[in-house]
């Protein structure tokens, strides 16, 4: 499985919040590959299940979301200038970017912004030139039609990919490489993989995954933040130095202690991320799903999240990839710590 | 006229930097066109027509570009730069920029979550931002770019709309277009037409070319802003897309002649084209450097309304191109003939 190109095909997918169907469908197709025993459900969350065969097994949940950042059209003016909402896209980033509105027919559009030859007045609001009229916008746009950011994935170099929506469709990729390690092996659980919708406004989609799933236990894949020059070194993981092994009050310290127990025996790369609560991943809340399910986050290390060019090493992705592989295996992972 | 619009577009072109659009035009212009480069980077296209003119003139578009140039690599391999001509920075930040290589690099800052709702609010500086081409480290950098290099945004020519064009650069390589155009049709009169460099860093160029040509009368096709957006009240509207050509009084660099300001709309009156006029002083372009050469030179600017000017999504309408053009080929015949 060639994972640059994964990730081209899961990131030039849309799927806004709320609006995942052709994410999912692309994430589908992929995981397709490991199992028959896969579908989207009403909420568009993918779901596959991989199981050993005989005796049954404790579940594991091994998940990543599968929405990403963008805008919300909220009101279309006189002129056809569209008014937008940010779905947690980074609003600096956005002056002068080419957009695709994802209505009844996609359109591409630029965000408004003012020359320097201007003075320039902050209006605080987005908004989005179509090169349509209000008349002539009519039955393609409406209210509630999401926008996303027009970025070609691209290589910087060697192993360094950048694309919008690695958060967290490298998560995604990352599952799915796991996946292919594991193709032919004998496993310690029946696994149950989810691609979950609408994580970005609350994490709803992981909530009735989680639950419909019966997991016993949770592997949560996500992105979390890379060091940057401007950026503070303890508030960051560093890019290609590995998966970064989730450790908090609201995470099940026996799966914390169990991955990095099996990175150091398996010589993964890996690197801890102390946070001080909750982790704002879908961890959050698959383990206070039903009666609560012990649940880790493992993070991919990106730069620039919720931003057009969100940049990850593809090692680090194959790093998570190793030790998803090492937990569900055989000889792999436990609550016995 | 559009298809020669987007390879121009593709071309990159700083200021400093324009040989590449210079070759472009070069391999665009049909043979019985002679030309010529000065010292300065100048493209300078003569072309004989049925009749000497009464009057000298030339048509002048600047071939650069706005963009960036690398002036250090740091120990991480990160690039700082700075902009060549006038970019919000704020326009750059969240994207892909290229070098002639091939070398991409991209512009963030830390995360959001990890700056406070107050610092997000203000605009970002130069100073503060790195262009990150995935090397670890300044020897790894340096194998793909060295300080003095200049950097672009993505082309991203696209057509959108009803009849917009979007891509970088279209300041000033719709006026080099409009220019090429005329070219390669038979004309009445001798032309000279100048593509100039250097426009964006003070409009360097324009004076020596319009200097060695001496021309009687100078007309520049440009760009110019157009803020006829959502939330910016009429008057500081300056111009607006699909209103026509703008011809104005008066610019941040240039007083145009009354004279040659009343002819042109005349003629666009005449032709029926749409034409316009800005409502606001701004901007400026090579008319300040070539009415004040050579002894003094009557310059009136043409130009094509733009939205998002100096941006990687510079937006114009064709018809407005069109009439530009249209009025430029009008201009010159009525100016060569005065």
């Amino acid at each position: 499985m060639d994972i640059k190109n994964v990730l081209t095909q899961l990131c030039t997918a849309d799927g806004v919040s709320g609006d995942e169907a052709s994410a999912a469908s692309a994430a589908l197709s992929l995981v397709s590959r490991y199992t028959d025993d896969c579908g989207i459900d009403s909420f568009y969350n993918v779901f596959a299940k991989i199981e050993n065969g005989g005796d049954k097994r404790p579940t594991l949940l091994l998940d990543a979301h599968i929405d990403r950042v963008g805008l919300i059209v909220t009101y279309i003016d006189d002129d056809g200038f569209i008014i937008a909402s940010s779905c947690g896209a980074d609003e600096r980033m956005l002056a002068a970017q080419t957009v695709t509105v994802h209505g009844a027919k996609k359109i591409k559009g630029v965000v408004c912004t003012l020359p320097p030859h201007v003075k320039k007045e902050s209006s605080g609001r987005i908004v989005i030139d179509t090169g349509y009229n209000k008349k002539q916008l009519e039955g393609t746009v409406a209210a509630g039609d999401r926008i996303t950011v027009d970025s070609a994935p691209r290589t910087l170099s060697d192993n360094i990919f950048t694309a919008p929506a690695l958060d967290d469709r490298a998560g995604v990729a990352s599952i799915l490489y796991a996946l292919e390690l594991l193709k032919g092996k004998k496993l310690k659980y029946d696994l149950v993989v989810t691609f979950t919708a609408r994580e970005e406004t609350g994490e709803d989609g992981a909530k009735i995954a989680a639950y419909d799933s019966g997991a016993d236990l949770a592997l949560e894949t996500d992105v979390s933040f890379a060091f940057t020059p401007d950026a503070e070194r303890h508030e960051c993981g560093e890019m290609g130095r590995g998966v970064m092994i989730g450790i908090a009050p609201s995470l099940d310290r026996r799966m914390s202690n169990s991955l990095i127990r099996l990175a150091r025996e398996k010589e993964i790369p890996y690197q801890t991320e102390v946070m001080n609560g909750k982790t704002g991943t879908n961890a959050d809340s698959i383990s206070v799903t039903g009666g609560g399910i012990p649940a880790c986050t493992l993070s991919i290390p990106i730069k620039y999240m919720h931003t057009p060019v969100e940049t990850v090493c593809v090692d680090d992705i194959v790093a998570t990839s190793r030790l998803i592989a090492e937990f569900a295996a055989e000889q792999g992972g436990t609550l016995n710590v | 006229m559009f298809d020669m619009l987007k390879e121009l577009c593709a071309c990159d072109g700083c200021s400093g930097d324009e040989r590449g659009v210079a070759k472009y035009i070069i391999s665009q212009l049909p043979q019985d066109c002679e030309h010529y480069i000065d010292g300065l980077g100048n493209l300078i296209v003569t072309k004989k027509g049925i009749a000497v003119p009464k009057n000298k003139v030339i048509l002048a578009a600047h071939m650069d570009e706005v963009g960036f140039i690398v002036t250090y690599i740091t120990d991480d391999g990160y690039l700082r730069f700075a902009p060549v001509g006038g970019i919000n920075a704020s326009a750059v930040i969240g994207r892909q920029l290229h070098f002639k290589n091939g070398t991409v690099g991209v512009i963030g800052t830390k995360a959001m979550h990890q700056i406070p709702k107050a610092e997000r609010e203000k605009e970002p500086s130069f100073d503060s931002l790195l262009i990150d081409i995935g090397a670890s480290s300044r020897e790894e950098a340096e194998k793909k770019v060295a300080a003095g290099d200049c950097a672009y945004f993505e082309c991203g020519y696209t057509e959108f709309g009803d009849g917009m064009i979007k891509a970088k650069a279209i300041d000033d390589r719709i006026g080099c277009a409009i220019l090429l155009l005329l070219l390669k049709k038979r004309l009445p009169y001798d032309i000279t037409c100048v593509f100039t460099v250097q426009e964006e860093i003070g409009t360097r160029g324009a004076g020596p070319a319009a200097f060695s040509v001496k021309p009687d009368y100078a007309l520049v096709v440009e760009t110019t802003t157009a803020c006829d957006i959502s939330g910016v009240s009429a008057e500081k509207r300056v111009c607006g897309l699909g209103k026509g050509a703008v011809v104005s009084y008066m610019d941040k660099g240039t007083i145009y002649p009354k004279e040659l300001y009343n002819i042109a709309f005349a003629k666009a009156k005449e032709l029926e084209l749409k034409a316009q006029t800005k409502t606001l002083i701004a901007g400026g372009n090579d008319s300040s450097a070539i009415s004040v050469s050579a002894g003094g030179i009557p310059t009136l600017a043409l130009s094509v309304p733009c939205r998002y000017l100096h941006s990687p999504s510079c937006v114009i309408k064709k018809e407005d191109a069109l009439a530009t053009a249209s009025l430029a080929a009008a201009m010159f015949c009525e100016l060569c003939a005065k």
